[in-house]
């Protein structure tokens, strides 16, 4: 972990605890304190505007006083020696700052406010509005802007300040609203803002209140590069000559360091420092915009977790399976993520069984650790999920996988155990056919020739009853439910002794989820392979899995049978999720949901972790419950500690 | 087919603000510098060159502001854009032709080469998460990208040129050579052409690496790249057809949107260098007050952007499926 705490920096010490959309300062504040770029380019830029604000009171001399011996090398008095005309360089550059730091926030404040203004309305306004704003704005993106200010400046003799505040301000906007526009549009359809219009608010109301703070990162790079850029573009200006050559800037100083070839003559600092200060400064925006988009987009970020502690779990447990029925057999495993605030344990402790051939449904609100639970089992953790394995093991086919070396475990890949994704929109590479995508996993893992790989390929299309014509289609020609079907005859190349599935049917229909459903059943008793089936659908569950496991807050609360935890569900927490949903087949009951959500993984409640929410709470749950066989039925629950089963489940069954 | 449509629509409309632009600003700058110019050429040429020139800088023309425009554009489409001054009798065109090929070479390549060696450091930096590459690079080439370009050159020529000796200071070639297509003359001109493409390349390379690196850090955790590792797809192969692939489309719009940049940079370098490219040309014609070549050469490099980005769409179409579907 790299947390670095500064003491006594307003802010940092703000509620650790993000406000929803609203509060990006205090977040902010803190972001910038943990990022080096980010402190480095804050230093850089507090130097020099220290040195803008002050220059009187902070340079040695008047910096175009013509009053020492002229070329001077470097030495105490002259730190940077003196120019051709007897001028002290380092008065000159720190005089010169103000310039820059003048341009910088003008342009930057400029064009900033252009392109919020224009990026906002056009995403926000949209039709024909948006159409003409956005050419306006590509437009400008690449007509060249310098050379075009060099036309203005030479029709005007010379570019002063003022002009080139107002040009480059005027031409500097359209990256910024570019990117505002495409942030807006994302934002368009969000339920706040939903919310906003209905309560009957004005447009410019929404705008000001509830778009732009949401914008504040993307503001302040559209800021940071227009200021970058205003830098650059002005010394490069006044260094050929175009800006006022009577100014004090780092840019006239260039030129006249040029005209009297100072490289040659030997006044090299002469050349040199005002290129240097301009790299600095130009350095402090450029580091603070790459901070910003470390800190506005999280995935940039690099985390690493403690190394956890040294697993000695191999001498512990024996490695091969407990019963030769078990395709896998999953002990302790516990999983964590880092977070900001410390590790995240998102699976902790858990077993499980899966049989050859069995369909086993894993169930639980969101948040409770199923998804991590499947990537864990199957090695792919990995962004965007920065979880560790740290604790278990996971024994598959009699190895143990869960420390594998990614090489040997490439060899079991899809041959003994394949994948399916909750959207294969996003699990299909979106610029290669299905059949180049099936060809990819059969040349990993077999020599099968051009014409078997396409035999093969059709073969598991048609087990899908997908056409197939559709190799040759990329993901999008596809229907969602084609998509889906696709994805899993790919990960029926090999016919695998396991499918893990997260959600497979969650982004279609109903309709086109039973049939989906009832298809993989099919074809899962025909090819006999086991599933590992995740999903938030209790009559899914019921319908094609043997065996249940709902989880909550990383834990395992109850493992069965379907059928008797449906008819006789044990943990308050199954109850109470069978509650919520509507059952097909028995009788019209009143739904009722789960009060509360689940708790922060990084701080779970001490005892039972889901006593806050459970209408059987007593004092005893204060003491986390372990898990108790229950008629062959596991389950997490103090109700069970004296093994009997309490009037409040047989009244329900 | 819409894509097609709105790209040619924003290329025309791109070509047409510039070719506008050229023609409202003599005409809203104060104290019209091109009188004088003119007074220059009065004698010198046919009069019905000159009259263009009128036109196109609105001097002496007792037509209005709307017919002197079309008359302007007439002009530009049948490829006239004058007489230039410092070049005279040429024709514009003529010259710019004569500095577009040194041009070409040097940006041209240079900036193709940045693309790519930046567009692969950054995948294999991504790919590499948190190893040395991507622990030293995005810092040095953040500050790198705020280096202006001129000053670089500066200094390249002051430590390469002027200290050591190693490679000539200026120009595009030596003048003694013969200019010719033989093996001397070429060997000059790669060997001229070292210090400017180098002083190129350093400073453009970094943005490449640094947009690249953060695209394939946003795609690696993409379900596809999860997807090919749970099919126990090499390594190799992921990197390259499953994060690099999707990683370099976003890229190649950003291409398109940092050439500007890269261009005014390249200005500014040939100048530094007097090297008889586009740039150099164009400060030169600022210089002699050569209104007519300057403009010429503004709009000669707008139309050398454009083509570079319709590189980048063609790039694109190529490598997305999905922007090929005609939707």
């Amino acid at each position: 972990m790299t947390t670095v705490t500064v003491e006594g920096h307003p802010g940092s010490e703000g509620p650790p605890v993000a406000e929803a959309r609203r509060g990006f300062g205090i977040d902010l504040v803190r972001a910038i304190v943990r990022n080096k770029k980010a402190l480095v380019g804050v230093a850089l830029l507090v130097f020099f505007l220290v040195l803008a604000l002050f220059p009187g009171q902070i340079a040695p001399d008047d910096g175009q006083a013509e009053i020492f011996q002229p070329g001077l090398g470097a030495s105490w008095h002259h730190w940077f020696g003196t120019t051709a005309y007897g001028q002290d360089v380092l008065s000159q550059l720190i005089w010169g700052t103000r310039q820059s730091i003048v341009i910088a926030f003008a342009v930057g404040g400029l064009a900033t406010a252009i392109a919020v203004i224009v990026g906002v309305s056009a995403a926000y306004l949209g039709g024909v509005a948006d159409g003409v704003l956005s050419l306006v704005t590509d437009v400008i993106l690449v007509i060249p802007i310098f050379p075009l200010i060099i036309v203005i400046a030479a029709y005007k003799k010379s570019a002063g300040l003022f002009t080139l505040i107002i040009v480059l301000g005027a031409l500097g906007w359209s990256y910024g609203a570019r990117q505002l526009r495409s942030q807006t549009l994302s934002l368009r359809t969000r339920d706040f803002l939903e919310s906003a219009r209905v309560r009957g608010e004005r447009k410019l109301y929404i705008i000001v209140y509830e778009i732009i703070p949401t914008m504040t990162s993307l503001i302040v790079a559209s800021f940071l590069g227009a200021a970058l850029y205003a830098v650059l573009f002005a010394a490069g200006l006044q260094f050929i000559g175009l800006g006022d050559p009577n100014s004090q800037s780092w840019g006239t100083m260039l030129y006249w360091a040029e005209n009297n070839e100072a490289l040659g003559a030997n006044m090299v600092l002469w050349a040199i420092m005002p290129g240097v200060c301009v790299a600095l400064l130009g350095a402090a925006f450029a580091l603070l915009n790459y901070a910003f988009d470390e800190i506005s987009n999280p995935a940039l970020r690099l985390r690493r977790l403690d190394k956890p502690p040294a697993p000695d779990r191999r001498d512990a447990a024996p490695l091969a399976p407990s019963s030769p029925e078990n395709i896998l057999e999953v002990r302790g495993l516990t999983v964590a993520y880092t977070s900001d605030d410390g590790p995240v344990i998102a699976v902790d402790g858990v077993d499980l069984e899966v049989a050859r051939g069995e369909f086993l449904g894993i169930v639980g609100e969101s948040g409770c650790g199923k998804s991590t639970l499947l990537y864990s089992i199957t090695r792919l953790l990995g962004p965007p999920f920065s979880g560790e394995i740290v604790g278990g093991e996971v024994i598959f086919n009699g190895r143990e996988i869960a420390t594998l070396g990614e090489r040997q475990l490439r060899h079991i890949r899809w041959r003994e155990f394949s994948v399916v994704m909750q959207s294969a929109m996003n699990a299909l590479n979106p610029v290669l056919t299905i059949e180049a995508q099936m060809r990819d996993a059969c040349k990993a893992h077999s020599t099968m020739s051009s014409k078997e790989i396409a035999d093969r390929s059709r073969e598991v299309l048609r087990l899908v009853s997908i056409d197939p014509i559709h190799l040759k289609s990329y993901p999008h020609q596809l229907s969602g439910g084609m998509r889906q079907r696709a994805m899993i005859a790919m990960a029926l190349l090999f016919t695998p002794d396991l499918v893990i599935m997260d959600e497979p049917t969650s982004a279609l229909d109903v309709v086109a989820q039973r049939s989906l459903m009832a298809q993989i059943k099919e074809l899962q008793r025909r090819l006999g392979f086991a599933v590992i089936f995740v999903t938030h659908d209790m009559s899914l569950v019921r319908h094609f899995s043997d065996r249940v496991l709902v989880m909550y807050a990383a834990q395992v609360s109850e493992l069965g049978r379907t059928r008797q935890v449906f008819e006789k569900p044990l943990h308050p927490y199954t109850r109470a999720l069978l509650d919520a949903y509507p059952s097909i087949h028995g009788p019209k009951v009143a739904l009722r949901g789960i009060p509360g959500a689940p708790p922060n993984l990084g701080a779970p409640p001490a005892g039972c972790r889901f006593a806050p929410r459970c209408v059987h709470a007593t004092a005893r749950c204060q003491i986390a419950p372990s898990l108790l066989d229950v008629d062959g039925e596991l389950v997490r629950c103090v109700l069970y500690e004296d093994a009997e089963v309490p009037a409040a489940a047989e009244a329900r069954a | 087919m819409r894509f097609v449509v709105r790209r040619v629509a924003f290329f025309v409309a791109t070509l047409w603000a510039a070719i506008t632009i050229n023609f409202l600003i003599p005409r809203l700058m104060p104290g019209n510098a091109a009188i004088a110019m003119l007074g220059r050429y009065r004698g010198r040429i046919n009069p019905a060159a000159l009259h263009a020139l009128e036109i196109a800088f609105g001097i002496n023309t007792h037509q209005g502001l709307v017919s002197a425009y079309f008359s302007y554009l007439g002009n530009i489409v049948r490829g006239r854009f004058g007489t230039s001054l410092t070049f005279f009798p040429d024709a514009v065109m003529h010259e710019v032709l004569q500095a577009l090929p040194w041009t070409l070479g040097l940006v041209g390549l240079t900036t193709i080469l940045a693309f790519i060696a930046g567009t692969l450091i950054g995948l294999i930096s991504a790919w590499r998460r948190g190893g040395m590459l991507d622990g030293v690079l995005p810092p040095i080439f953040v500050i790198t990208s705020a280096f202006p370009y001129f000053w670089l050159a500066l200094l390249a020529i002051w430590l390469f040129a002027i200290k050591l000796g190693w490679l000539p200071e200026n120009g595009g070639y030596d003048v003694k050579t013969n200019v010719a297509w033989s093996w001397t003359f070429i060997a000059d001109v790669i060997r001229h052409s070292i210090l400017p493409a180098a002083t190129i390349l350093a400073t453009s390379v970094g943005g490449w690496i640094l947009t690249m690196r953060n695209n394939t850090i946003s795609v690696l955790a993409e379900d596809y790249v999860r997807m090919a590792r749970a099919k126990g797809l090499s390594s190799w192969r992921i990197m390259w057809t499953y994060a690099g692939r999707n990683a370099i489309l976003p890229n190649l719009t950003g291409f398109a949107m940092s050439l500007g940049f890269v261009v005014s940079g390249a200005i500014l370098v040939e100048f530094v260098f007097n090297y008889p490219g586009v740039g150099w040309m164009f400060l030169q014609s600022v210089e002699n007050q050569d209104y007519a070549l300057m403009q010429g050469l503004f709009l000669m490099i707008t139309v050398a952007v454009l083509v570079a980005i319709l590189a980048a769409d063609i790039a694109t179409a190529i490598l997305d499926p999905r922007t090929r579907d005609s939707r």
